[in-house]
């Protein structure tokens, strides 16, 4: 959905209570998906996406059950399964408005096979990981976004694993647009939201999000330490080498559109592919038989 | 002796062109109107290798690639030897064979026990000398058997023009001058004393398909526009085919990268309305389990081809088995419901392809069709009217029903019905919105862990059986109805059990049976009416545990009947005297 279309709709104005449902959220106080949650609300409402022209696909985590809070279609599925499932939506009807919402463990240990191949095909979604480090549906083993020395409820050594830095990997796996915001910046998170979805391919969004019950209230405090705004640097999100360095940047935790680029989405070269497989005449479906006669 | 029904047999090299000349053989006997069938095997290699082939070429209905071969056409008995197991062989057997192959007469690969009669000719000479090219040797065979076996010439002419259409008149020429040498040498050179010659009546050209192409045009015909799958033999041609064709009529393939995301896929195209279906064998059926399972709680309507093949594990990912039924009944976690129907022929492939989609669009349910190698990969003959003539017509044009009206003003997608079935929305449609779950939901599709909510669901789930078993319980009955022997069977081994009961009716023996295309939900009625005149029951399958067995076991009340398993492992489909020869002892 572009802004013009928005502008061809004058009739209804949606607000944040029209893709608010009646559900409340399960998650414990203090947590970021609040945060995540309320961002999504003000960027549909800033849109002003008709509720029934949205699809929002969750896998199996905390965050995942964010689409039974949102008025909109929603798919709370099977863990890991969020890019596959929002693929066959968006190729199946293209109009539709998709975003995946999953947690770290769901997009990047289960579900990680289907990562690079969403980013590579270019399908236009916004995937919003919403990154605590931890499990917490389960309640509280090791992600694999944690840092080496975690101790948790399956590390209780110490995590000894190299944790999977999610901008740098999807920088480089071929994502067109990738942004990392923090939950806690709501005003951040919703405009890196509304640019998401209108970027026309795999726009990807780390949201980092603290979890307060098994994190402590010193992951978020870490996070608001450390955090600070690409824009304030001057930074050219076309850049896919400053986007990297910057992912990487050792004064801290970047925030922002960090890496962005204009290629044709997947729909489109699909269409594409419909208008070169269509060039010679087409049978009607009963005439393919005669190809079987000899 | 003059016979109108003919096996012929042949093994090479990959580069001997053996299953090419098959394929050709196969095409002449279609254009002629003569009923063929053909099965192909391969080795393991991806080029070159061993390969064979069995064809069969009939003036009336075949069921089955039929018994055992008449005619053995041999390029390398050493490339035979990896088929010795399949490829039965009858007594007296006829052999041509290439005489560049110096395998001495005593080493023969075949059981000494059985009568030969062979014939030897300089295929690779002929091929260099008067084609040029040694690659032309598929093509010398075809007219030494063509000559020698009175196979249909001209329609092999005509096939092997068609297969070259794209190449020069050079290539055609030089082919047709193969063909002809091989036919010649035989006039000439050999003293035919073998008693095999094929004789037909020309009839109108028949259609000559794979099942794996006969399920996808099927699904495309039913309105299927979204596929989704992973690479897997032997599958592989269905997404092939959905490939090419899917984007010509405004639909979608995707090759996924892996079975997961191909099922993940079809659910989201499914979910979004869509008639959408993935076709997958083996491992691929493993790995969809779970996303099946979310399919029946989501109550999404989607058909998943399992193509199976020999396992478990990696089995012979090139040959047949029917070891897959109990996961199609029961596999992935909880009480999942799903529907699963078996195709029996390869025009069955088409109309179960429709039916498929038929049941999986009006009840909302996955359904699982259980094809296998057999099927799959088999060409096989069938009447030009055949496809089009039953009622599936009325059945491509189902849709699931949405919410309208009243529906919508407080829309409950999982809302208890008589049937079962709720109105299904999707996104783009107006006040429809509601979340779909692989969590247990109320009538609003909320998450519920409330133990009644659970308890109703799960009821309203599998209350669309009922309906289904009240529509769809087709099932094929063979031989008098007064048989106080039968044999139930499912799926591709229908060939051969109708075969072997003709064959035994017509020797006197009475004996009936029936196969089930609905395996799920159990065609119950029609079963247990087709037991009670029966003393002694066998059940047939290619599964080594027994699989089918079992599950009627679980429906049916045997009694005093006599139950006899003849259940043996896969990898070769079943030959009709292994059928006759098995009932027949019951007389004996």
């Amino acid at each position: 959905m572009t802004e013009t279309n928005v502008a061809d709709k004058p009739k209804t104005q949606f607000k944040v209570k029209d893709y608010k449902s009646d559900t409340k959220p399960i998650w414990c106080p203090g947590c970021g998906d609040f945060g995540v949650l309320a961002s999504l609300y003000q960027a549909l409402a800033k849109l002003n996406l008709p509720s029934h022209e949205v699809a929002i696909i969750s896998g199996i985590g905390c965050s995942s059950r964010l689409p039974g809070y949102v008025a909109t279609y929603g798919f709370n599925a099977v863990h890991g399964r969020i890019l596959p499932i929002a693929t066959g939506v968006k190729m199946a009807s293209p109009e539709i408005t998709v975003i995946g919402t999953g947690g770290d463990g769901d997009g990047f240990s289960i579900g990680m096979g289907h990562v690079p191949h969403a980013a590579r095909r270019n399908v236009d979604m916004t995937y919003i990981v919403m990154d605590n480090e931890i499990y917490g549906l389960t309640k509280g083993q090791l992600s694999p976004t944690a840092h080496v020395g975690d101790v948790t409820k399956t590390s209780a050594y110490g995590s000894i694993e190299r944790p999977v830095e999610p901008v740098d990997l999807m920088i480089n796996v071929g994502a067109s647009f990738v942004a990392r915001a923090n939950a806690g910046d709501p005003k951040q998170m919703a405009d890196l939201i509304v640019q998401a979805i209108q970027h026309k391919g795999f726009a990807f969004i780390d949201a980092l999000s603290p979890c307060r019950t098994f994190r402590g209230i010193e992951q978020k405090k870490f996070i608001n330490a450390n955090t600070f705004k690409v824009e304030d640097h001057d930074h050219d999100p076309s850049d896919k080498r400053k986007a990297l360095d910057i992912a990487d940047s050792q004064e801290g935790i970047s925030t922002g559109l960090l890496y962005v680029e204009e290629r044709p989405p997947y729909d489109e070269l699909y269409k594409d592919l419909r208008d070169r497989a269509t060039q010679k005449p087409v049978p009607e479906i009963q005439d393919i038989l005669q190809r079987y006669i000899p | 002796m003059e016979r109108n029904d003919i096996v012929i047999g042949m093994a090479g090299s990959g580069g001997d062109g053996v299953v090419s000349a098959g394929e050709i053989l196969v095409s002449a006997g279609a254009s002629e109107g003569v009923h063929a069938f053909m099965l192909k095997s391969f080795g393991p290699q991806i080029r070159g290798g061993e390969s064979s082939c069995r064809v069969r070429l009939s003036g009336k209905q075949i069921q089955s690639h039929g018994d055992q071969v008449q005619v053995l056409g041999i390029f390398s008995w050493n490339d035979f030897k990896q088929f010795r197991g399949e490829m039965h062989l009858n007594d007296p057997v006829v052999i041509v064979m290439d005489s560049a192959d110096k395998t001495s007469k005593d080493d023969i690969p075949i059981d000494e026990d059985i009568d030969r009669i062979i014939y030897e000719v300089p295929i690779a000479q002929l091929a260099k000398d008067k084609a040029g090219t040694l690659q032309a040797k598929n093509m010398v065979m075809l007219g030494v058997l063509s000559e020698l076996f009175g196979l249909p010439d001209e329609g092999l002419r005509d096939a092997i023009r068609k297969k070259f259409k794209k190449k020069d008149q050079e290539v055609i020429d030089s082919n047709l001058k193969a063909m002809e040498a091989g036919a010649t040498y035989v006039r000439d050179e050999i003293d035919k004393t073998d008693e095999v010659k094929f004789s037909f009546t020309p009839a109108e050209p028949k259609v000559l398909m794979e099942g794996n192409e006969a399920f996808a045009y099927g699904a495309l015909y039913a309105g299927c526009r979204f596929s989704a799958g992973y690479p897997i033999t032997p599958s592989s041609e269905i997404m092939e085919w959905m490939g090419r064709e899917l984007p010509k009529y405004d639909g979608t393939m995707l090759q996924s990268e892996d079975e997961l995301a191909a099922i993940g896929m079809v659910i989201g195209a499914a979910f979004a309305g869509k008639k959408a279906m993935t076709a997958t064998s083996g491992a691929g059926i493993s790995l969809m389990s779970e996303q099946i399972g979310l399919a029946s709680m989501a109550e999404l309507p989607l058909v998943i081809m399992n193509v199976q093949r020999t396992g478990p594990s990696t089995g012979i990912p090139t040959k047949t088995e029917q070891a897959d039924l109990q996961q199609a009944l029961y596999g992935t976690h909880g009480d999942a419901n799903r529907v699963v129907i078996a195709p029996a022929d390869v025009e069955d492939c088409f109309d179960v392809a429709v039916q498929a989609f038929y049941i999986s669009e009006k009840y909302q349910i996955p359904v699982i069709v259980l094809s296998d190698q057999y099927l799959g990969q088999r060409k096989e003959t069938f009447d030009q009217d055949a496809l089009f003539q039953s009622d599936n017509g009325f059945m491509k044009t189902i849709k699931r029903e949405v919410p309208t009206g009243e529906d919508l003003e407080d829309y409950k997608r999982f809302k208890f019905t008589e049937s079962g079935v709720s109105p299904m929305a999707y996104p783009g449609i107006e006040k429809g919105m509601y979340q779909a779950a692989g969590l247990e939901h109320g009538e609003h599709g909320l998450p519920t862990s409330d133990v009644d909510m659970h308890a109703k669901m799960t009821e309203k789930r599998f209350r669309k059986n009922k309906v289904i078993a009240e529509e769809l319980n087709f099932v094929r009955f063979y031989g008098p109805e007064d048989a106080e022997v039968g044999v139930i069977g499912w799926g591709s081994s229908k060939g051969a059990i109708k075969e072997a009961i003709q064959r035994l009716n017509d020797d006197g023996y009475p004996v009936s049976a029936a196969v089930p295309q609905i395996l799920m939900p159990f065609p119950q009625e029609k079963l247990e009416k087709y037991l009670e005149p029966l003393n002694t029951v066998y059940v047939a399958e290619m599964s080594y545990s027994g699989q089918f067995y079992k599950y009627l076991k679980g429906f049916l009340r045997f009694g005093d009947r006599e139950l006899k398993k003849y259940a043996r492992s896969g990898a070769a489909p079943f030959d009709v005297s292994e059928i006759y020869n098995t009932v027949k002892q019951e007389f004996e």
